[in-house]
């Protein structure tokens, strides 16, 4: 016990020698925990917006006007059975109407075309939500049947699919970029973590060949080493927690702002994930800085 | 308590530093390994700590062989044997008290025992008062008991000393001799390597003479016998 405590104190004191080497260690272990929290962050945005997007996206099925209140009713029920489907709502024609005339109430023409026909142009319709968008192709199939093809005049998407697909492409992509970020901020990490205990051990070397001579074993004098690797983890996990908990709380609100009607609460998300988000980060950077640390010493310390 | 049987050494691509030495060091005697620049007294000293290991033959140490000896066992060894350098290997930004203190350190004792055992050691090489002296703050002399200290500081019962005179002007040498001795007498080993003339037939005390990596003479009350 008495050793582990001289081993600490050793070990800081070796970090605090090295004052600059230790800083730039720690930032680049920083650097490389902000790109990968970048990709997380991301994929807890991107994730909130597909959801939501998806969420959003609906079906309207227009009966011709000759179509029965009870067909359509009966459709709906139909509908409802299939588990794919959400939930239908069913609009009167009047109803259809009077949103047509809502949505196009800037546009004379249309509106002029609408008076010159008599009574209500337009059928009732259902509108068809779906859990998941990739379902709607089956959805709309199903209603391909003598029963009810024939009263159904026209199918209309609200055009979200292909906004979908763009987002999923694009945050994708960004993800990719940001994890190949990562991997190289990983991999400079690693060779500065290689220089920074080489020359540490370079520094010590007058202290370890006396450690050596009268005595140590060698466990007391790789053990700083090894937890000079530890502390540099821990400090930049811990930086990067508090750059992760500011940036939030000032940025969270406009954050929410942007991704109106999204539910993207990132600091609810990072509150309740910090242990392991931040034990995992912590783990994976000291697992780098102890297999470097051990080749540096294979290397440049012969005990 | 040292014996050497038919020990050679040989330094990678083809030096022979030793070539078959045999030798009996009995507890409690004070020898001097002598012999030209080159002749192997260093590489004698080094094996008997372990930081060089024999080509061939044995090495006991009591009736410990180390002749292949595990790396795990090293430090073991080495707190039982003190060692003194010419360039005295103390550490620059540590004191006096604390270069003593650092041996113990590293063999995890007690800071209660650190704090016992390290001014009485520093009393025994007359250093008493200068415990927090930095060693650029002491003379040569000084600095060497200080590392005297620190190889006495885990009561080993050899010494062994590897030019310890070689930096220091002759009276200083004399006074350093006269540790030795004195330390000899509380019943440590001592084995000094030295090349220098006038303290080898100072002491009257055994003397084996080394030339080109073989035992030359072995002779109780020695003298220093190269030109
Ligand atoms: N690490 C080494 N690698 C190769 N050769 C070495 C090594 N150490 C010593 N030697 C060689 O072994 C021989 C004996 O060296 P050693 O250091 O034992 O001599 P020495 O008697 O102590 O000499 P000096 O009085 O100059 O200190 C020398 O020829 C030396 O060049
Ligand atoms: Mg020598």
């Amino acid at each position: 016990m008495r050793t582990f405590f001289r081993i600490i104190r050793f070990a800081m004191q070796s970090m605090l020698r090295n004052f600059w080497l230790s800083f730039v260690t720690v930032s680049v272990f920083v650097l490389t925990l902000i790109t990968v929290n970048a990709v997380i962050i991301l994929n807890v945005l991107a994730n909130a917006s597909v959801k939501s997007v998806e969420g959003r996206v609906q079906v309207t099925v227009y009966f011709t006007s000759d179509a029965s209140v009870d067909t359509v009713k009966s459709t709906q029920s139909y509908l409802l059975g299939l588990s794919q489907v959400k939930d239908v709502s069913y609009v009167t024609a009047e109803d259809a109407l009077i949103a047509f005339k809502e949505t196009h109430k800037s546009d004379p023409v249309i509106l002029g075309a609408l008076d010159e026909v008599d009574g209500n142009p337009l059928g009732q319709a259902l509108k068809i939500r779906a859990y998941n968008a990739a379902d709607f192709p089956f959805i709309l199939e199903a209603l391909e049947t003598p029963e009810y093809a024939p009263f159904i005049k026209d199918k209309n998407y609200n055009n979200y699919e292909s906004a979908l697909k763009v987002l999923g492409n694009f945050s994708e992509k960004i993800r990719i970029g940001f994890l190949v970020l990562a991997l190289f901020f990983g991999f400079i990490a690693m060779l500065i973590v290689f220089n920074t205990i080489r020359v540490a051990i370079y520094v010590h070397r007058e202290e370890i060949g006396v450690m050596k001579l009268v005595g140590a074993n060698d466990w007391f004098i790789r053990g700083p080493f090894l937890l000079e690797s530890i502390f540099y983890a821990f400090i930049a996990t811990g930086i990067m927690a508090g750059i992760i908990a500011t940036t939030l709380r000032f940025a969270n609100p406009y954050i929410v702002a942007f991704f109106q009607g999204v539910d993207v609460d990132l600091v609810a998300y990072y509150s309740t994930n910090a242990l392991p988000m931040f034990g995992a980060q912590f783990g994976i950077l000291a697992f780098l800085g102890l297999a470097t640390t051990a080749f540096a010493m294979r290397r440049y310390l012969r005990v | 308590m040292i014996t050497f049987k038919n020990v050679t050494k040989e330094y990678p691509p083809k030096t022979h530093a030793l070539a078959g030495v045999s030798f009996r060091i009995n507890a409690g005697e004070f020898v001097s390994i002598t012999g030209q620049s080159g002749s192997g007294k260093s590489t004698v000293a080094k094996m008997i700590f372990a930081e060089e290991r024999p080509t061939s033959g044995q090495i006991l140490i009591g009736d410990w062989d180390i002749s292949k000896i595990g790396r795990a066992d090293i430090p073991i060894l080495r707190r039982q044997i003190g060692v003194v350098f010419q360039d005295f290997k103390l550490l620059p930004k540590k004191t006096a008290f604390e270069n003593v203190a650092f041996a113990l350190h590293v063999a995890g004792e007690s800071g209660k025992r650190i704090r016992e055992v390290v001014p009485h050691v520093l009393k025994i090489v007359g250093l008493a008062e200068k415990g927090h002296r930095y060693p650029r703050q002491l003379s040569g002399g000084e600095q060497q008991r200080v590392s005297i200290a620190r190889a006495l500081v885990h009561r080993p019962k050899i010494i062994v000393a590897d030019e310890p005179t070689g930096n220091l002007d002759a009276i200083t040498a004399r006074e350093i001799m006269e540790l030795f001795t004195r330390i000899n007498d509380f019943g440590t080993t001592v084995l000094l390597v030295t090349h220098d003339r006038d303290i080898v037939n100072g002491l009257h005390k055994r003397v084996i003479t080394l030339r080109d990596g073989k035992v030359s003479s072995d002779a109780e009350k020695g003298k220093y016998l190269l030109t």
